[in-house]
């Protein structure tokens, strides 16, 4: 963990990682006529932080919901490794440690903070109905765990003060941190972020951009969809850039950056 | 205890608001426990019925703030819970002891067998589909008259503690379901399980993607809904004495969902009571008046709670649409 954060993932030389990396093959998704994604080939290699750009409705939000199984796609297959994920179902995706966070926010009102956050970490815990509807010691050592656990990883993103908060009161940006906090508190193995600085303040990207380059693990496939092309130039190691539902270009960041076809779709319409 | 404490947030402060609405309700649990020594034999009657028809009450909330359904049936799982207590006291001669946990457990299974098939129904779909159920009821009661005893109905006589007496039992037993399942309820609250399923009712897309599927949240948010309903069929069969199907109705779903209303579908001890009174008082009222008062009544009751129900998101998805275009 602390080793990964100093040097940087990409050192580590991606045909000998033995971490499981997760890929499409072939990946194709339709509505009606349209096509969203049109037989995508992706590899995201652990270790390894990905960042996914492309203009707008060019398909990946589609792409992370096809990874995590909200959408059937249309064609295709999808590993996490060696083992097939097509045919689980998106609950039996994340107890694999796929995890998501959503770029519309999707926090529950009526539920703290703390306890948003708590849902990020609810599949690794087991406590029976029993314990749901009468004060049982493990009941109440699972809340506890539970409790500590999201407080690590709100405190990881300089949050633990709004524990207690109730989403709805909160700032948009510091809502989305929740949201990455609840994605990042489970431990996951795959952690796909939607547009996670999207509504964040200056002070607030930087806290997220930090928290993201500490959680880069040898074991951890990250994928990063983002406009912020500072945010996503200074954490990448390998950026992917989509449009209308294939892939133009995949490398590192300089080549992307200096890729021609990538410039006339994407970065020229970029006004910085 | 002291593992709890430990943890950053258990030390995190309990607003103090909650802190005086515990206390307050602990008095009025205090004074309601000492009522019987107080008042006339006809108020415990008709406090005792308040009390599980608070319970069937705190049944029907929990449906809509834990799953966001509306029902229109409970009454049906009301009535699977006080014909075990009363059939089983008549073929077994067994009191509330044995039956009662029968009766919830029943309704649990009910419920859940009812929820399988609708589980990919929502709103004013499944609304309708439980009102069959409650449409269905009174038929199927008289069908199988040699056990339910027809439009006669049976007794329930059988007191839970030999010895005390029956009318103080009608008041304490249901008073006792209601604190309890009322503490359950606060309890399921933080609970893992209680947690996920609020999660599924605003985003149930999230709460797939983090290993809660949405299916699992509406069969067991069915099979607690309506097992409580089936516990306040008990206590309301133990607390009136009799069933019969005139106690099981549309107008007792259509009642139950009223009073889940009037308490604004709140979970609380305080808050099912008012439903609760609301539930015993006005049915009484409205039977003394003309023949189509309470009809009508009742329609407009149920028009205002759907609309209330609907129109929101109705509106929201016309308001979404639009929007795209
Ligand atoms: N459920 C759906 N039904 C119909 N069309 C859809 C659906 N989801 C996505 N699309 C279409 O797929 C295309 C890609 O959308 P997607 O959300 O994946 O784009 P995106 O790259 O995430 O864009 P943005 O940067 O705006 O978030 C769009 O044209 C969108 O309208
Ligand atoms: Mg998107």
């Amino acid at each position: 963990m602390s080793l990964a954060s100093i040097a940087p993932a990409s050192v580590t030389p991606a045909g000998t990682n033995p971490a499981p990396a997760l890929t499409g093959q072939g990946v194709a998704l339709a509505f009606g006529g349209i096509k969203v994604l049109q037989g995508l080939d992706v590899t995201f290699r652990a270790g390894e932080i990905t960042g996914l750009i492309g203009p707008n409705g060019a398909g990946k939000t589609s792409l992370f919901n096809c990874l995590t199984g909200a959408y059937r796609p249309t064609g295709g297959t999808i590993h996490y490794g060696t083992a097939p994920l097509d045919g689980l179902s998106p609950a039996e995706r994340a107890r694999k440690g796929i995890v998501r966070s959503f770029q519309t926010v999707a926090l529950c009102p009526d539920l703290t903070v703390a306890e948003n956050v708590m849902m990020g970490l609810a599949r690794d815990y087991r406590a029976g109905w029993a314990s749901a509807f009468l004060p049982l010691a493990r009941g109440r050592r699972e809340r506890a765990a539970m409790m500590d656990g999201a407080m690590a990883a709100l405190t990881t993103l300089g949050l633990e003060r709004t524990a207690s908060a109730y989403p709805g009161a909160l700032p948009p940006g510091t809502q989305r941190l929740v949201e990455i906090a609840r994605a990042i508190a489970g431990k996951p193995s795959v952690l796909l972020l939607d547009e996670p600085a999207a509504g964040l303040n200056t002070a607030e990207t930087r806290e997220l951009t930090r928290a993201l380059r500490r959680l880069a693990a040898p074991d951890l496939v990250m994928v990063v969809v983002e406009h912020d092309m500072d945010l996503v130039m200074s954490i990448c190691d390998r950026i992917t850039v989509l449009n209308f539902g294939t892939i133009v270009a995949s490398g590192a960041p300089d080549a992307i950056r200096r890729d021609p076809d990538v410039q006339r779709i994407y970065l020229g319409t970029e006004d910085d | 205890m002291s593992d709890a404490l430990a943890s950053p947030a258990a030390a995190l402060p309990v607003p103090p608001g909650r802190v005086l609405a515990r206390g307050a309700t602990v008095l009025l649990v205090m004074g309601l426990a000492a009522l019987p020594f107080a008042v006339q034999g006809s108020w415990i009657y008709a406090l005792g019925i308040t009390f599980a028809n608070a319970v069937a009450v705190l049944s029907v909330s929990v449906l809509v703030r834990y799953g966001g359904e509306v029902s229109i049936g409970h009454g049906f799982f009301a009535a699977v819970g006080a014909y075990t207590v009363a059939i089983m006291e008549q073929r077994l001669g067994v009191s509330l002891l044995v039956s009662l946990p029968v009766g919830v457990a029943l309704g649990v299974v009910s419920g859940i067998a009812f929820a399988w098939p609708s589980r990919n129904i929502s709103g004013i779909y499944l609304a309708v589909s439980t009102m069959a159920l409650a449409l269905a009821l009174p038929e199927l009661i008289n069908n199988a008259a040699s056990f339910t005893g027809g439009y006669q109905g049976l007794y329930v006589a059988e007191p839970l503690v030999p010895g005390l007496s029956m009318s103080l039992q009608r008041y304490y037993v249901p008073l006792a379901a209601l604190v309890l399942v009322a503490l359950a309820l606060g309890q399921f609250r933080r609970s893992r399980q209680g947690m996920a399923m609020l999660l599924v009712r605003t985003h149930p897309a999230a709460a797939d993607a983090f290993g809660t599927p949405r299916v699992w949240a509406r069969v067991a948010v069915m099979g607690i809904s309506c097992g409580v309903a089936a516990l306040a069929g008990c206590v309301l069969a133990f607390a009136s004495s009799t069933v019969s199907p005139s106690g099981f109705t549309l107008w007792t779903s259509i009642f139950f969902l009223v009073g889940s209303v009037v308490s604004v579908y709140g979970l609380s001890l305080p808050r099912a009571l008012v439903g609760g009174a609301f539930l015993t008082l006005v049915p009484q009222l409205l039977s003394a008046s003309g023949a189509w008062i309470p009809v009508m009544y009742g329609v407009a009751l149920l028009a205002v709670i759907l609309a209330g129900h609907f129109l929101p998101r109705l509106s929201a998805r016309i308001r979404r649409q639009g929007g795209t275009a």
